[in-house]
């Protein structure tokens, strides 16, 4: 029986690393309302994020969190251009099964792009002030996870905000809601839809720094992680961003719990064995309420 | 027998009732109309009674067995026939190649047989014959006029032989001429024992077709008559106009 | 009845089909053998396929997993138990088959995208299975099979050309006359409107996992003969996205609505990376290569190559007479494969 302590070691990570999943899987809902695409290329813009906050600590000493001032603008642009130029022509009839081949492509391009560039070596960001843990009673809180946690969900406040109070964000809920009807009010559904995308993959800059400080990746560590935010989306309601964000602390605590309880592989394993539950028991998810969709 | 009944059906969609305790009954061999203001439940009631989507409460009973909660494909093949509200055809296949898809008989050896050959070939161009298609057999589908749309899945759903065919709006979106070429294909293919439950927001056809109306209001039948009572009927003014 | 010239199409194809097969005596090194069984695996890699994904539309990205799960129970029966190669790669492909019903029940209740990240998953699950369960499998070590025989790499490679073009034209077999049959007519139309199917009375579930069942099978058989082939079996290889990827491309580009679409595909994609391997020797190039074929396929000609051939042909052709004449030709020249 795992010791008080190990338990509660456990749950305070699964918390800090549920709150980096939910802005790491807030990007995929975006993409999935307001154009319905299911964007696998997401996990590898995040690590495109990752590397570019890599070589910019690397090589121009920036810090992380400041070169989030740089990526962000820069894949906020990218993804308003990959939805315009691309995405916007695939044909309607197949559209699924080309927007889902389509983004497959992108993230075979990127990984290939990096292994090339970058080799296929283990890379992270180590920064001094991050080094370091906060001992809280029995449980450690190590820095870049707390640093980590704290941007999450600062950003996700920002994007809540953004959706709730700005222009853009209240016609882009109008279009992810009824798209038909945002554009009888005059909403131009394009233009947003363009924009979303690329707050989407803005979100992907921010994660990318996150996973930059708090994990070591490799080009191809992207596929783990597709399956990964894709169960979390779906256990939590496709097309809620609070659902998506309330199964991200709950698979976040588990996954910790079964790790310190049992191996890194068991814990890998409890994003699948809830994707493949949630789809036979309750395929709308379980957190979406009526927003929720059924593929 | 009870050809046709339902018995206390109820569905809803996260707080919003569609269809509360929807008790209805059909008699064999009428042509019946369902109708109702937007919003009213048919839509739904028509996707229950088809197995599209499962009850939360009540009964389904066809020709004395119990089919709620059934998949859809089963109550098909069990003899009910359906249209949909915005017509739905197979795109990129033809109008003949639309017909044959209809499955009448589920097996084995049943499904290893060739698709475009055998009696089901010979059954199909005898109901594009019957809808007046017979001359676009090999077109695509969707090169077809709605209208044409219409009256190709009208085919499909007899392909099946139904006993009870459900139609969906079948007025809807498509110009008068279409129309009574419609309502006498009905009342055409009701002579030869089939009954029907016409969905329509559409009144002359519903007037000038069904012996018998059901009106739904906020997801139940309110008044079930002739056309002329229900049309008299206050119940039914007050739901439509909300008087 | 088959008309004059569809016979001498049929005969023509034959005589072509009997000339490749003897390939192996006249191939100029074990090199290029191989690379042209490497294509034959493909090409019925591709073709079993598109049993699910073209006929369906469901696409699976994640059929690397069947691959896998083919080659290590082959090798695994192989060593542990020392049966033959070449019949325990059919067991094994049966066996797969099997599974597969059971993983399509849970896995064909979604449709669309989601049903591709099911697949993904799929190939991550048992990787990591294949990795963690050390004692069964060897870990990411990875598992030896023993070699077939007492054999030169050139009579390997000459068996196995026969082996797997055995099983392309099986799995070739099968898609045409599942495609004929009513089973194909009502898997083409879930792929067309699988709600108005059910309306019709096609029973869907039974429908999409019997597909999905026997392009599993296929396509662990072919990853049984990989395992024969190959000798070492390497999890992080053999349960990768990057095969599933391939077939997929591969189906794509050469058309997912014809019996040889998938076979062009890897004849044209197969050769094509081993020349690029060779010149470049690069893995990482592989991947942005076959993102961007694949990214280019998707956008420019999502049909694949053989409709764009034919409308190609059509446009050159003689004009039509009349308008009728030209209205009823595009009515019946895209249609869905009868």
């Amino acid at each position: 029986m795992p010791s008080a302590s190990l338990l509660l070691q456990g749950l305070a990570l699964g918390i800090l690393t549920g709150g980096v999943y939910a802005l790491l899987a807030s990007g995929l809902t975006l993409y999935f309302g307001v154009m319905r695409v299911v964007q696998i290329a997401h996990p590898a813009f995040l690590f495109l994020g990752a590397y570019l906050t890599y070589f910019l600590f690397t090589f121009l000493r920036v810090d992380p969190l400041l070169s989030i001032l740089v990526t962000v603008p820069l894949f906020f642009v990218l993804g308003v251009a990959i939805q315009r130029l691309l995405l916007s022509r695939l044909r309607p009839d197949s559209f699924t099964m080309m927007s889902v081949l389509l983004t497959f492509a992108f993230a075979l391009l990127i990984e290939g792009m990096l292994g090339v560039v970058a080799t296929g070596s283990f890379r992270s960001v180590t920064v001094d002030y991050a080094t370091r843990s906060f001992q809280l009673g029995t449980v450690r809180l190590p820095y870049d996870r707390l640093i980590g946690f704290a941007v999450a969900v600062a950003t996700l406040m920002l994007l809540f905000a953004v959706l709730r109070y700005s222009r853009y964000g209240q016609a882009l809920r109008a279009t992810i809601q009824h798209r038909e009807a945002a554009r009888l009010v005059g909403i131009d559904t394009d233009r947003i839809t363009a924009i979303g995308f690329g707050l989407g993959l803005a979100t992907a800059a921010v994660g990318g720094a996150v996973l930059a400080l708090i994990t070591t990746f490799f080009p191809a560590a992207h596929w783990g992680w597709i399956a990964r935010l894709m169960a979390i989306i779906v256990v939590g309601g496709l097309g809620s961003v609070s659902g998506a964000a309330l199964a991200a602390l709950m698979l976040g605590v588990i996954e910790a719990l079964v790790l310190v309880t049992l191996d890194a592989t068991w814990a890998a394993l409890v994003f699948y064995a809830f994707l493949f539950l949630t789809l036979v028991f309750r395929p709308q998810g379980f957190f979406g309420g009526r927003l929720a969709e059924r593929f | 027998m009870t050809f046709f009944a339902t018995n206390g059906l109820r569905r809803a969609f996260g707080g919003v009732v569609a269809v509360d305790d929807a008790s209805v009954e059909l008699h064999e061999g009428r042509i019946n109309g369902l109708i109702g203001p937007n919003g009213s439940g048919k839509t739904t009631f028509f996707n229950l009674v088809t197995g599209m989507i499962a009850p939360d409460a009540g009964e389904v009973v066809f020709r004395d067995r119990h089919i709620e909660g059934q998949a859809p494909h089963r109550i098909a093949r069990s003899g009910i026939g359906r249209t949909f509200q915005v017509t739905r055809v197979f795109p990129r296949m033809t109008a003949l190649q639309n017909l044959l898809v209809a499955v009448r008989r589920a097996g084995l050896t049943e499904v290893l047989r060739s698709a475009m050959r055998g009696p089901e070939v010979e059954r199909a161009e005898h109901w594009l014959e019957r809808v007046g298609l017979e001359h676009l057999r090999d077109a695509e589908a969707n090169s077809l006029s709605y209208g044409q749309q219409k009256l190709l899945e009208l085919a499909g759903a007899m392909m099946g032989d139904p006993q009870l065919v459900l139609l969906d709006e079948p007025a809807g979106g498509i110009n008068p001429v279409m129309i009574e070429r419609i309502s006498d294909l009905v009342r055409e293919l009701n002579a030869e024992d089939r009954t029907f439950l016409v969905v329509e927001h559409n009144m002359d056809m519903v007037m000038s077709t069904c012996d018998h109306v059901v009106v739904f209001d906020r997801g139940r039948p309110i008044a079930t008559g002739t056309p002329a009572e229900i049309q008299a009927d206050e119940r039914v003014l007050e739901a439509y106009l909300g008087v | 009845m088959p008309s004059v010239s569809s016979r001498w199409r049929i005969a023509a194809a034959a005589i072509a089909g009997a000339v490749l097969l003897m390939y192996p005596l006249v191939a100029p090194n074990a090199y290029l053998l191989y690379v042209a069984v490497f294509a034959l695996m493909y090409m019925a890699l591709a073709t079993s396929w598109n049993i699910m994904g073209g006929l369906t539309g469901y696409i699976s990205l994640g059929h690397s997993a069947f691959f896998g799960l083919g080659a290590y129970v082959t090798g695994l029966a192989v060593t542990r138990l020392g049966v033959p190669h070449l019949p325990m790669a059919v067991v094994a492909g049966v066996l797969v088959g099997v599974l597969a019903i059971a993983i399509g029940y849970v896995a064909l209740r979604v449709r669309g995208a989601s049903f591709v990240i099911v697949t993904i998953a799929l190939v991550y699950i048992f990787n990591l299975l294949a990795q963690g369960w050390r004692d069964l499998t060897g870990g990411s070590t990875g598992l030896r099979v023993p070699a077939i025989g007492d054999l030169s790499r050139l009579q390997i490679h000459t068996v196995f050309f026969y082996a797997f073009a055995a099983m392309f034209l099986l799995a070739l077999a099968t898609w045409w006359f599942i495609d004929r049959s009513k089973l194909g007519m009502g898997l083409k139309a879930i792929r067309e409107d699988e709600d108005k199917a059910q309306a019709l009375g096609v029973p869907t579930n039974a429908y999409k996992i019997s597909a999905f069942a026997i392009s599993a099978g296929f396509t662990a058989v072919g990853g049984g003969l990989y395992a024969a082939w190959f000798n070492a079996l390497d999890p992080v290889f053999v349960f990768s996205i990057i095969i599933g990827a391939n077939m997929v491309l591969m189906a794509l580009l050469g058309g997912v609505h014809h019996l040889l679409g998938p076979a062009l595909g890897a004849v044209i994609v197969v050769p094509a990376s081993e020349y690029f391997l060779v010149q470049l020797g690069e893995t990482q190039i592989h991947l942005v290569a076959t993102g961007l074929l694949l990214a280019i396929v998707v956008l420019v000609m999502p049909d694949g190559i053989i409709p764009a051939l034919s409308a190609l042909r059509r446009r050159r052709g003689p004009p039509a007479a009349s308008i009728r004449e030209s209205s009823a030709e595009t009515a019946t020249t895209s249609r869905v494969t009868p």
